[in-house]
């Protein structure tokens, strides 16, 4: 019979993805649509000022401060500055040899962020495991039959990501090695790795720095010399380590008992337990506090400069005292910003491909 | 009369003040399917983690082949490459799919290739039925197939005795049937097998021995028809009316 037949009910079009990101769903909708309207006049307000001094106003060529429009931002001297603060002051005939140590890491991420293919985790692994001795030796150019650099010329962009990417590369199985001692069932091992990991942590980096470059040599052999930068790695690295170590050990406890008797049950001895069931499982588990670690490492390398060492943001900072430039501070640290979060950006991008490359496999810890 | 595959002898275990075990001896024959069963509390867990050595106890002797269980860690890498165990709650390598949960202890702990070490995890995985989900993560799988994977890692390594500590008590009632026949056929293959389980169906269809604990001692210890048409002592009448409720 007709009558009892339901009529169709109108179809509710499902709102576009725009549509979502304006309205929400459901209740939220009014309340979106308020913040919303926050946002566009703050960005009708400021933006068009911004936009006038930083594009429309500026100049982009000039051979001094005189050059340029003083109504606009001065980016000429930037621009003109650009392979100094990537490069500090390596020879101009060698910056070839800078720019493959500073591309190299960043060459690395983007194959991790890149188009996936088979063996891509082992060529990412291996592009930065292989970082520290082959960007030092083609740093210093003496050993590989190049002309030598000294560590003192090295700087600009290209020292921060040098210093940056060789302490994670060390500092990750330092870390990790660390983690493990203080999990032992060795007393002595648990206790040397816990005060380790607390001293390190307990300093401010500054102070680790100082320590390293002032104190170090005193207790080395009279006569030994070892570069700032050397001294000031090795600071940078067991600070870092200890952190690193902190998160790894998070990770293994996240992991329930019964992997661990699994293993054991298998016939897995210690190290191969840890090295093919355990410690992937950890690190896995801590993605996003190892990003963490190294976002942070990654900035506070540049304070290295108080050591005397010329990393970018500290070139950025000599050549705004040049008087042929004097008074564009603005566009220099917000160039310096920008660089600084567009690496973060970049890294924070690679640890949510990792993340999302592992979904597959992700259960509730211990219920496996 | 072949020599036990596995002879206890005089095992006491203190969990604290708490005796966990009172001077367990036991011999698990050659060929055969041995059920440990009781109340809970009784034990039967934690003898079963002794034979495999996931416990240590304070007195008496685990023999396995009439060699003695060590206690340095070395020894009971060795004697846990002999014994398989089969878990209650799986513990499958999350991050690990089903081939490789299966293909990694032969790799990595018997020193088998690569190539070997997969078709070997292949031909157990079609033995289970669960050759079709080679592929699939751990998360991705019912708990009945998560058990017939486990027990087909267990069997990769090819050990001689296969203990299992209540393999079907975290499965959901519909899939507690895949796992039995799974076990079944493997009793009715001649593997030696110890199986802590509730599930007296088996214990009788399978069973030479079944070993019935309570409060940490063996009550009885007797062929499986005997124990349950005339059960010797009265805690095992108690515990079999329990169960038949």
């Amino acid at each position: 019979m007709a009558g009892l037949l339901v009529p169709p009910r109108p179809s509710v079009p499902k709102p576009s993805r725009i549509g979502r990101l304006v309205r929400g769903s459901g209740r939220a909708g009014v309340a979106s649509l308020i913040l919303w309207g926050g946002i566009a006049a703050l960005a009708a307000w400021l933006l068009p000022g911004a936009l006038r001094w930083a594009v429309f106003d500026a100049t982009w060529i000039a051979e001094d401060r005189a050059g340029c429009d003083p109504s606009g931002a001065c980016w000429a001297f930037v621009l003109n500055r650009l392979p100094q603060f990537a490069f500090g002051f390596f020879p101009p005939e060698e910056r070839w040899r800078a720019a493959v140590a500073l591309a190299w890491p960043i060459a690395a991420l983007a194959l991790a962020l890149g188009p996936a293919f088979r063996a891509r985790a082992l060529a990412v692994t291996l592009a930065f495991a292989a970082y520290p001795p082959a960007a030092t030796l083609l740093l210093m150019g003496a050993p590989l039959g190049l002309a030598p650099v000294a560590s003192a010329q090295w700087g600009g962009m290209t020292m921060t990501v040098y210093v940056g990417t060789v302490a994670f590369v060390l500092a990750f199985p330092v870390g990790l090695g660390l983690a493990l001692a203080r999990r032992s069932s060795l007393p002595a091992l648990r206790v040397l790795a816990t005060l380790f990991i607390e001293v390190w942590r307990g300093l401010p980096l500054i102070a680790v720095l100082f320590i390293s470059v002032v104190m170090v040599p005193l207790v080395l052999p009279p006569g030994t010399e070892l570069p700032r930068l050397v001294l000031a790695l090795v600071g940078i690295t067991f600070y870092t380590s200890a952190y690193l170590a902190e998160v790894f050990r998070g990770g293994l406890q996240s992991i329930g008992r019964g992997q661990a008797e699994a293993a054991d049950a298998l016939g897995f001895t210690y190290w191969s337990a840890q090295a093919y069931i355990l410690v992937p499982q950890a690190v896995r588990a801590v993605i996003p506090g190892i990003l963490n670690t190294v976002v942070s490492l990654f900035k506070d390398t540049t304070y290295v400069l108080v050591v005397g060492l010329f990393d970018f943001l500290n070139i950025v900072n000599a050549a705004v005292a040049d008087p042929r430039w004097l008074g564009l501070a603005t566009e220099g640290y917000l160039f310096v910003g920008a660089v600084y979060w567009a690496f973060c950006y970049l890294m924070s991008r690679v640890s949510a491909r990792i993340e999302r490359g592992m979904d597959r496999g992700r259960v509730q810890a211990g219920h496996a | 009369m072949t020599a036990p595959a596995i002879r206890v002898a005089g095992l006491s275990k203190w969990f604290g003040d708490f005796l966990a075990l009172d001077r367990i001896s036991l011999d698990v024959p050659r060929g055969g399917s041995t059920v440990l069963c009781g109340p809970s509390g009784s034990g039967k867990s934690t003898l079963l983690r002794c034979l495999n050595g996931l416990e240590r106890w304070e007195e008496g002797t685990v023999q396995l082949d009439g060699r003695a269980v060590g206690r340095r860690s070395r020894d009971l890498v060795a004697l846990r490459r002999r014994v398989g165990m089969v878990f209650q709650s799986f513990h499958l390598f999350p991050h690990l799919d089903t081939l490789g949960n299966v293909a990694l202890p032969p790799r990595v702990n018997l020193g088998l290739g690569r190539a070997e070490a997969e078709a070997r995890a292949e031909r157990l995985l079609a033995q289970v039925g669960m050759a079709r989900l080679a592929r699939s993560y751990p998360a991705q799988l019912s708990g009945g197939q998560k058990q017939r994977v486990a027990i087909a890692r267990a069997l990769a390594m090819e050990p001689e005795v296969l203990l299992f500590d209540e393999p079907t008590s975290a499965l959901d009632p519909e899939s507690v049937g895949e796992v039995l026949d799974v076990m079944i056929a493997l009793a009715e293959a001649g593997r030696t097998m110890v199986v802590v389980t509730h599930e007296m169906g088996f214990a009788r269809r399978v069973c030479r021995e079944i070993v019935f604990m309570c409060a940490g001692e063996v009550v009885e210890c007797c062929g499986s028809e005997r124990f349950f048409e005339e059960p010797a002592t009265e805690r095992a009448r108690a515990f079999l009316s329990d169960i038949r409720r």
